[in-house]
């Protein structure tokens, strides 16, 4: 597990437009074409049932097939039941089917679908499929850039599956809901670019909604976070996520998000 | 004596195809793209820009996002590679001028709008075609051209030009 661990903060880490590069959500713009990201995730979030940290260590893989269309690959890694297991992975897709750019801003839209599997056991109402649910998501982005500021917002429709093969989906509880998402980036720093060695600031705020559609219970969190943009390739985010409201069981709601993220420009060509 | 003539004439020849080949030809291209303010954007479009083989050198402006790509001598590049290029990094071109040899525009895929070019060397041209300009310049051009058949029908291996210098 930790060579595991080593291989992949070596490789560490993503891309494309850092103030639209937000942590819990993914902007209407993809990765560049020909492109390979490699970003590790972490979360340690404190459980609200029993005592102690939630641990998940998520590596995801992003390629950019062509200008529209980019494809991810994640793993799901998690202490759940004390030791660091596999519990899953993940495959997306993201398709931008509309841009309309000008000088210094833009608005793009982009529609993705998820698929995840997991075999973890089933804990909360709360449906993740990132590193909780078996299941499939799909839903539509829209991304607005103007000058230093992002806005990004989304609508999905999230559906859970058995967590095969010990855990069926609880008869209980609702398995399909709605997501909705609005995050905010600006870049601080540096006010003026003189290279592109420079360290870039961005701060961001993020709100992360659900709704369960069978009964209405839903969550609202806010996740603020502050990214640094090294060499113009690396990524580091730290984040934190707060829940606002909810009605619904959640195992562990709130937490801290460390990511690394890198890009390996342009694959075909450097041989 | 007749020997020497033809190997003159062949030596001329010689001459004269290299010259045309290097008259022909893109020296310098500069990008505006659009759609970004990140260093990291631009340094998507400064990598697929790089990764040419005729590329000598980029120069970026970040603040402007304006791309200074110098280019071999003997090339044959035309500015739809460039276009390409920038939107593979997922961005757009907001104004490309390309300064070439005088004699490029003088042939097929380039069709003159507006004013001629001057005597000097080398010309300076802007691609005025849809995709080479802003959606608002492209609205405001494309009024102005309604009368060029060629620039409406908006074919992606011809390149309209209005020439600056």
């Amino acid at each position: 597990m930790r060579n595991c661990l080593l291989f992949f903060v070596a490789l560490f880490c993503q891309n494309a437009l850092s103030q639209e590069l937000f942590v819990v959500t993914d902007p209407a713009s993809n990765v560049p074409a020909n492109s390979l990201a490699v970003n590790v995730m972490q979360s340690l979030f404190k459980e609200e049932m029993k005592s102690g940290y939630n641990y998940h260590f998520m590596p995801e893989v992003t390629y950019g097939l062509n200008k529209n269309i980019m494809f991810r690959a994640s793993a799901f890694v998690s202490n759940r039941n004390n030791d660091l297991v596999t519990e899953g992975g993940s495959f997306m897709t993201k398709y931008r089917f509309y841009s309309s750019d000008d000088l210094n801003s833009h608005f793009r839209l982009a529609a993705y679908g998820r698929y995840s599997f997991n075999n973890a056991d089933i804990h909360q109402e709360q449906i993740e499929i990132m590193g909780h649910n078996s299941g499939f998501e799909t839903g539509i982005i829209a991304t607005k850039l103007i000058k230093k500021v992002a806005i990004s917002s989304s609508v999905s429709f999230e559906k859970a599956f058995d967590n095969k093969p010990n855990y069926p989906f609880p008869d209980a509880i609702g398995d399909n809901a709605t997501n909705y998402t609005l995050s905010i980036g600006k870049l601080m720093y540096p006010k003026k670019y003189t290279s592109y060695k420079q360290t870039n600031i961005n701060l961001m705020v993020e709100f992360v909604g659900q709704t369960i559609n069978e009964n209405g219970k839903s969550y609202l969190d806010v996740v603020p976070a502050v990214q640094f943009i090294f060499n113009s390739q690396a990524r580091l985010d730290l984040a934190y996520r707060q829940e606002l409201m909810s009605s619904m069981i959640r195992s562990a709601p709130n937490g801290f998000y460390f990511n690394l993220y890198y890009t390996f420009f342009d694959l075909k060509n450097k041989k | 004596m007749k020997r020497i003539n033809k190997v003159y004439v062949m030596l001329a020849l010689m001459i004269l195809m290299f010259t045309m080949k290097s008259n022909a030809q893109i020296v310098k291209a500069e990008i505006r793209a659009t759609g970004l303010t990140c260093s990291m954007c631009s340094n998507a479009i400064n990598k697929q820009l790089k990764a040419l083989p005729e590329v000598i050198s980029v120069e970026t402006d970040l603040n402007t996002n304006t791309f200074t790509v110098t280019l071999k001598e003997v090339n044959e590049l035309n500015p739809k590679v460039f276009k390409e290029k920038v939107e593979k990094a997922g961005f757009f071109i907001g104004s490309l001028v390309v300064t070439a040899k005088s004699e490029t525009i003088t042939k097929s895929p380039y069709i003159l709008v507006g004013k001629n070019s001057g005597t000097g060397s080398e010309v300076q041209f802007q691609v005025v075609d849809k995709g080479y300009v802003t959606d608002k310049e492209f609205k405001k051009v494309s009024k102005s051209y309604k009368d060029i058949a060629t620039y409406l029908a908006d074919n992606e291996d011809d390149f309209h030009i209005k020439i600056l210098n």
